[in-house]
Parts: structure tokens; sequence; C-alpha cells
């Protein structure tokens, strides 16, 4: 088309709206659009009937000239509730409007990347995802993640050791069966597979998933129950900066018999994140420290913490992202608490006449104190080479360094990893994803001695789309072994499938996982609860297949129903167990504690949601999880399981204002490790309730959280006291 | 929420002060532990019967299955057994042998002593033991006295003893 006349059609394209308008006479509408809370928003001023149309700026300013007469504008934006407004303006009328939408639910597919290893739509995944967004994270004004993620459904910490649908039990932080990623990294401790949740500064995080079930088809070792995805926030363009202030207190016992101090216990924190981001290059960085009194007798704990992340595009479909972190945890460590008869070797305590004292330690525990030191750095190259293919290639490196007093233990761990992945996807809907996977892990240690761990791993997996079906098929296979011996192959396959229909989407898999020994494991040698506990470097890695079938089915417009029935069998479990050596130096027969392949296991049960907005502003969650855990070699329960896990939430939002609240119900845990110990100890069901409220205006923000507001004192692992009622007020201003 | 929150208010079943959740008491040591027996002593532990012991092989079904570990002498020390509800015929303090070998019914009598137990002072009956009813609120008040210079073999309890 020659030039010239594509500029004349051009011009009387643009012009015809104008020449309309100027023949009746014009108008102008002016003035801003936000929303409920003041924020500015881009929306769209509409002239109905015609193709006038402005946009807001950045600061939600609009400008529109409009025909004199009667017109019917229409604002809107996505998210938000579009209005109507209708003005009759004389020609030369120069009139302000200001308006207000207000949000809306929006049925939006959720995106995840951590269940194939790519980014997918959530109901395209064939296993179970558990997702906690940045909104949850905000609402709950929580300090660390695994607080936040505690509350997931199916989730249960037990003293700092997350259990999905039961995997882990309580092994005293060692040995993990959920494999922790931090923007796909793995970052599970390198000497005792353990997950430090305080790695990654809460200011960072953008939201978290958790994938339930065996993860060991694209993840490898310690995805044996699941896999927990911490993503970090984006660097927006521009400067931005957040400074969180934050302060609470704890409330004392509830028993004056149990008082141990003549204050209240406090807690308070600071942190702040600047980010700048201009053309290709952006970067972020994260400072913050944290004290805590504690809510029992020696609780204290100091933390510093800083991050930093960078990305470069060089050029389109083009990323380079590092990104690190370093934290620095001085903590007292509350070591049992105090009974009237205390463990063989123990000092007795004073229990003022009772049989035991929660808040108080065991005194052979006095003056324990650890600094734990631990950070990590990865640097990430994605190229998305066509719609077609992209590929992925990262490095990274964790360092653990942790300082026991009392007993005087000490380790330094590193854990360098290097992956190279690519996905592929082909015009008739087939993806394809395969990778390779080295990592090698060492550990220099009193306790551990000094040892190395390499793995090696090679996984592909297929999805093929049949009809409306997704099937997918996969496997990987893992060569590890330590200190260049004990060499050991894993092969761990997985199989599902995902068919939409109108009784909402199916999905079922079924998959292996594993977890190789820890170094830890392998080679500690201490003492814990009065007895040493030997090294056993033959252990073999643990196993199992994990299998589930679930349905997610909108209800109407104001729900969403989720449900899943599991089944898991465990074979080879490593378990803490009695056995009697005789000592080599006084020949005597005595009891020690040696982690053994023991365990068969069966876990299987029911895993439920139920999320309903039965009112605007008004949000209610119901998670329950059923678990029946079994030991099958013994025929028993499986220690550290609870059968019942009821979690509701219901969150209401008026304008600037929000409160809400949780209630979570934990059943009594029936059996626990060491029974002959600590088998008459008192336990209980968990009944916790946490309340929070939120105001929000303009850049500022204050959230007040109480947890455990009815002070419920209870324990879910032997002698060890959860949380009492903590009340918090965190402020938070934006820019 | 709200309901389940006064559901949970309203059954507070955490955990409460509890003064005795089974056997408790004092134990009062009458002399400290012998020099001769020092090196040679592996624990001092209290433990429950719920029936008296009808053979050695008895004495290794003990309640509870890890017994109270107590010291060897200084000021009197309260002890706390968690042992389930019900009725205890005996209630002693033993003392341990070290040993190279698991302790079994074969070997008991070289290894245990009986050094102490609880004996109500209305009870005649033979070796004066002292039956211990336990209810839903503990049994308190269990004392006794630790005497090394008063040890008695097993097999005192089970004669003959052998030379």
């Amino acid at each position: 088309m020659p030039t010239v006349r594509r500029l004349l059609l051009f011009a009387l394209f643009v012009s015809t709206p104008v020449a309309t308008v100027a023949a009746q006479g014009t108008a102008v509408l002016s003035g801003t659009v936000r929303d409920t809370l003041g924020q500015p928003l881009r929306g769209t001023v509409r002239v109905v009937g015609s193709a006038l149309v402005g946009v807001a700026d950045d600061r939600g300013r609009y400008r529109l000239e409009v025909p004199a007469g009667r017109v019917t504008v229409r604002i809107g934006h996505f998210g938000y509730r579009s209005v109507e407004d209708t003005l009759t303006l004389s020609a030369g009328d120069s009139v302000e409007r200001d308006y207000r939408l207000a949000a809306v639910a929006v049925e939006l597919q959720p995106t995840i990347v951590t269940a194939a290893k790519r980014s997918q739509f959530l109901d395209q995944s064939t296993t179970s995802v558990a997702l906690v967004s940045d909104t949850d994270l905000a609402r709950r004004a929580v300090e660390t993640v695994d607080e936040a993620v505690n509350r997931a459904p199916g989730v249960l910490f037990l003293n700092g050791q997350v259990n999905i649908r039961g995997s882990s039990g309580f092994v005293e932080g060692l040995g993990s069966r959920v494999l922790l990623l931090v923007d796909g990294v793995p970052a599970n401790q390198g000497d005792r597979g353990g997950i430090d949740w305080d790695m990654v500064p809460l200011a960072d995080v953008a939201r978290v998933e958790v994938v339930k079930g065996a993860g060991s088809s694209l993840y490898g070792s310690a995805a044996l129950g699941g896999v927990v995805n911490i993503i970090t926030r984006e660097i927006p363009p521009g400067f931005h900066a957040r400074v969180r202030a934050t302060g609470g207190a704890y409330a004392n016992p509830p028993f004056d018999v149990w008082r141990f101090r003549d204050h209240t216990g406090a807690l308070e924190g600071l942190d702040g994140t600047a980010s700048y981001g201009q053309g290709p290059v952006r970067g972020s960085l994260t400072l913050g420290g944290r004290h805590s009194d504690g809510y029992r007798e020696q609780d204290r704990s100091d933390q510093w913490e800083m991050s930093g992340k960078a990305e470069w595009l060089p050029r389109p479909g083009t990323q380079v992202t590092t990104s690190g972190a370093w934290t620095s945890h001085q903590y007292q460590v509350f070591p049992t608490w105090c009974v009237a008869t205390p463990l063989p070797g123990a000092r007795p305590c004073d229990t003022r006449g009772q049989a035991f004292q929660p808040f108080l330690i065991d005194s052979s525990g006095a003056g324990s104190y650890t600094r734990s030191n631990k950070g990590y750095f990865t640097a990430t190259l994605d190229r998305t080479v066509s719609t077609r293919f992209s590929w992925q290639a990262r490095g990274s490196w964790l360092r653990t360094h942790f300082t026991d007093v009392n007993p005087d233990d000490w380790a330094v761990s590193n854990r360098i990893g290097a992956e190279l992945r690519g996905v592929g996807r082909s015009a008739s809907g087939r993806v394809a994803t395969a990778g390779v996977e080295v990592a090698r892990g060492d550990v220099t240690s009193d306790i551990f001695g000094e040892h190395t761990q390499n793995q090696l791993g090679v996984y592909g997996e297929v999805e093929q789309t049949l009809g409306r079906a997704r099937l997918t098929a996969g496997t990987r296979v893992d060569y590890l072994d330590v200190d260049g011996s004990n060499a050991t192959g894993v092969l761990s396959p997985r199989v599902g499938a995902v068919f939409p229909s109108r009784l909402g989407t199916w999905r079922a898999s079924v998959g292996r996982g594993f977890r190789a020994p820890t170094l830890a494991e392998r080679y500690v040698n201490t003492q814990a609860f009065g007895f040493q506990v030997i090294p056993n470097p033959g252990l073999h890695p643990e196993t199992a297949w994990s299998f589930e079938a679930g349905n997610s089915a909108p209800l109407s417009s104001w729900g969403r129903l989720d449900a899943a029935l599991f089944w898991t069998e465990a074979r080879q479990l490593l378990e803490p167990t009695f056995v009697r050596v005789v000592d080599t130096v006084t020949t005597d027969t005595v009891e020690k504690i040696q982690i053994q392949n023991v365990s068969r296991a069966r876990l299987r049960g029911l895993d439920a949601s139920l999320a309903v907005t039965p009112l605007p502003g008004l949000t209610a969650t119901i998670a329950y999880l059923f678990l029946d855990a079994r030991d099958v070699a013994d025929d028993s329960l499986l220690a550290f399981r609870p059968k019942h896990l009821l979690t509701l939430s219901a969150d209401y939002r008026w304008r600037t204002l929000s409160v809400g609240g949780d209630f979570r119900y934990t059943s009594r845990i029936e059996r626990i490790e060491l029974e002959p110990v600590f088998g008459r100890d008192p336990r209980v069901s968990a009944r916790v309730l946490d309340l929070r409220a939120g105001w929000q205006r303009g850049s500022v923000s204050a959230r007040l959280l109480v947890t455990n507001a009815l002070n419920y004192i209870y324990n879910l692992v032997p002698r060890t006291l959860e949380p009492v009622r903590t009340g918090s007020l965190v402020v938070t201003w934006t820019y | 929420m709200a309901m389940c929150a006064a559901v949970a208010l309203a059954c507070n079943e955490g955990l409460h002060p509890t003064t005795c959740p089974g056997i408790c008491g004092t134990v009062t040591y009458h002399g400290s532990l012998p020099d001769s027996l020092r090196d040679s002593t592996a624990a001092v532990l209290v433990l429950a019967f719920s029936t008296f012991p009808q053979t050695p092989a008895d004495l290794l079904h003990f309640q509870p299955p890890v017994p109270a570990f107590v010291d060897t002498g200084g000021p009197p020390r309260r002890f706390v057994l968690p042992v389930p509800p019900g009725s205890y015929d005996w209630v002693l303090a033993v003392w341990e042998k070290k040993s190279a070998t698991s302790l079994g019914a074969g070997n008991a009598d070289s290894l245990l002593r009986e050094v102490g137990f609880y004996r109500d002072g209305g009870d005649t009956t033979a070796h004066g033991t002292g039956r211990v009813h336990v209810g839903a609120g503990g049994a308190d008040a269990i004392d006794f006295v630790i005497d090394f210079t008063q040890m008695h073999r097993i097999c005192d309890y089970f004669p003959p003893c052998p030379p």
C-alpha cells in the first residue's frame, strides 16, 4: 500500500470520533480512578456506545473529551467491578469525577512452576499442590516462612520439622523427607539434610508452592514426601523500597506455679528492602534483624539477615539471575522441659512440687546455645530460544555452619550443585522436560567427622495431550556415593494423568520417591536424651511408592473444592532405634541410639480443602487431613503422625480494614519415638486460634497478629512446649 | 470460627499443672554410697511392680519401662514414676551393679540389690510390702528411705540363696 494512502486512511481513522465530537460540541471529563483503599489504578474510562476511551496514568489520573449532552461512561480495570456513570454535560463544560472500583474475585488459573519443573496451570498438575500466596503471607503478618507454610492444607510442623501428609514425623531435625527449594534450587542442609527456614528473609518471598507426594522423579533425593519451593519476588522497574517494623510480646504462663520470669517477654524486628530497575538491569537488597526474648526459659534469639538479587536481560528471551542470602542466628537452646525424675546422667531441676515444668529447662541443658550461620548463592541463566524450546542452566552453593555450646559441637557443610534443563513443546501438545543435575555435599564436624557425598541425576518427563486428557510419564536415575564408595543407584519413575470434566478436573498419579541417608545420619556420634548416639555408615536409601487420586471442582461462582485420596508405601525408613552394644572401653553392655533402616510404613488418607467467597469481601477455607499412618513391620501406629488435622480460616475485608483468623486442630499424637523414655509424658491435642487485623492506607499498612490467642498450652514433641499466645504489630511502609 | 474458638475455650484440654502423674514421693538417703560400691555402681533406680514378683524372672516386669534414676546420696529427692492408674504391690529402690552382660533373670541376683522400699505403716504382709493405689490424680507421698548399708539380695525374696 502506498505510504500516502496509508497516511490518509490513518488520518481518517483517528479523526473520525474527534470530528463527530466536534460537530456536537465537547466537554472535558477528568479525575482519578482508585481502588477502595485509595490506591491509584490505571483504569479505562470508556464512553458507552462510542469508541472514545481514555486510560488513567500511574497516578490514576485521566482526562477525556466527551460529546456534550447525556453521556454514560464505564470505568473499568481488570480484577475490579466496573462502574457506570451517566452525566449531562454542556459544550465547554469541564467536569471532575473521581471513581473508586471495588476488587472482585477473578477466576484466574494460578500458575505453578514446581510440580513439573516448568510453568503450568495449577489444574494441569497430576499431583496435589498447595499455594501460599503473597496475600496469604502479608495478611498473616508472620515473621518466617515456616509460620506461613504451617497453615497450608495437609502441612504440619513438628518443632520446626515439616510434614506433608505425615511424611517426616520428627527426628530432631535430621533427614527431612521434604525437599526445600529456593527458586527451584535445592536448599536442604548438606550435612543433616534438614531445612533452615530462616535462610530466606520473608520480605523476599513472593509465594510458596507445596507439592505433595513423592517428587523424586524430577528432584531426586529428599523429595520423598513432597517439595516446598520458595519463590522470591521479581524486581520491578524503577526505584522501590519497603520498610517493615515489628514489635510484640509473649503471654506469661497461665498458672503461677509455671511462672519463670518477672517481666513480659518481647520480640522486635526491623527489615528493609530497596530495589532499582533500569533497562535490562535490576537489583534488590534486603537487610534485617530480629530479637526475641522467647516464651520460655533459655529461649532468647537474635538474628541478622541479608539477601540480594540481580537480574540482567541482555536480549529478549534471555535472563541471567543471581541471588544470595546470608543469615546469622544466635539462639539459646531449650533442651527439654524440667521433670521431677530426669533421664540418666541429667541433673535434677526444681519442679516446685510438680511432675513437670513446661516453661523451665532440664538443668543439664543450662547454658545450651547455638550460633548458626547459613547462606546460599545461585546463578541462573534462562534462555527462551523459541516458543517451542527453552533451557535453563544454574549453579548453586549452600553453606551452613553451626556451633553448639553444651554440648560443644560444631559442623561446617557445603552443598554445591549444578543443573542443566531443557523444555520442548511440540505443535501437537506434547511437552518434554529433560535435564541433568549434579551435587556434592561435604561436612567437617566433631560429631559427623569429615565426609563427602556425591550425587548425579538424569531425568526426563513427557506430557502428551490426548483429547481433553493430559498424560505424563517420566523417570529419574540417581547415582550416589559417599566418600567415593558405597555407590548406590536409584530409579524413580512417575506416571500421571489429568482429565477435565463437568464434575471438575480429575487427577491421578503414582510415583516413587527416595531419600539418601544424610552424612549426619550415617556418621553422627553424640549424646541425646542421656544416651550415646552411634554411627551407622552402612545405611541404605529409604524409598516410597506414592499414589494419589483427586478432584478439583468449582462450586458455582463462590467456591472451589479440592480433595485427594493418597496412599504411600514406604520401605527401609530411617528411624532412631535403641540397640544394646558392648562398650569398647568399659566392656559393659549398654543401650545406645542408632539410626537404622527399620521401618516399613503405610500412610494413607484424605486431604481435602474447600475455599468459598459467600459474601463480597469475605473468604473462608476449611482444610482437613485424615491420616492413617502405620508401621507395617510391627503393626503399630507410626510415630509423630496425628490422625486428624483441621484448619479453618476466614478473612473479611471492608474498605481499608481487614480482619481474619485461623483455627488449627491437631489430634493427639498417639505414638512417639523413644516410647519407653517419653511414653508416659503428658500429650494433648492442639487447638490453636490465631487472630489478625489489618489496616492499609496509601503506602502504609499495619497488621496486628495474635497467635495462639487462647493461650493453649500444648506440646507436639516430647518435653518441648509449643509457642504460647503472642501478640505482634507489623507496620509496613512501601515506596 | 468464633464457634470453634468458643468450643476450644470451653474445653481447654491443654496441659495443666500436674503434681503427680503416677506414683510420687520422696526418697531420703540414710548415709551415702559407700566407697566400696562407688566404682561398681551402674545406677540406683526407683521402680514399681503391679504384683509382687513370684519368680526372679518377674523382676524384669516392672513399671515404668524406664525407671526413675535417682542420686546415690545427698538431700531428700522427689521421684515421679509415670505409671498408669491401678494397684502396685511393691515400690522400691534398686541398686544396679555395672556389668558387661545384659540384665536377665539368670544374673538378677548378682546384679541387683534392694536398697529401700515403700511400706504402709498399717500393712503387715510378708516382706512389708506396701500396696499403692494409683487413681486418676496419682498417688503422692510414697516416701521411703534408701540405706546402702541395708542392701538385700534378690534371693532373700526367692530363697534359698546360693552360696
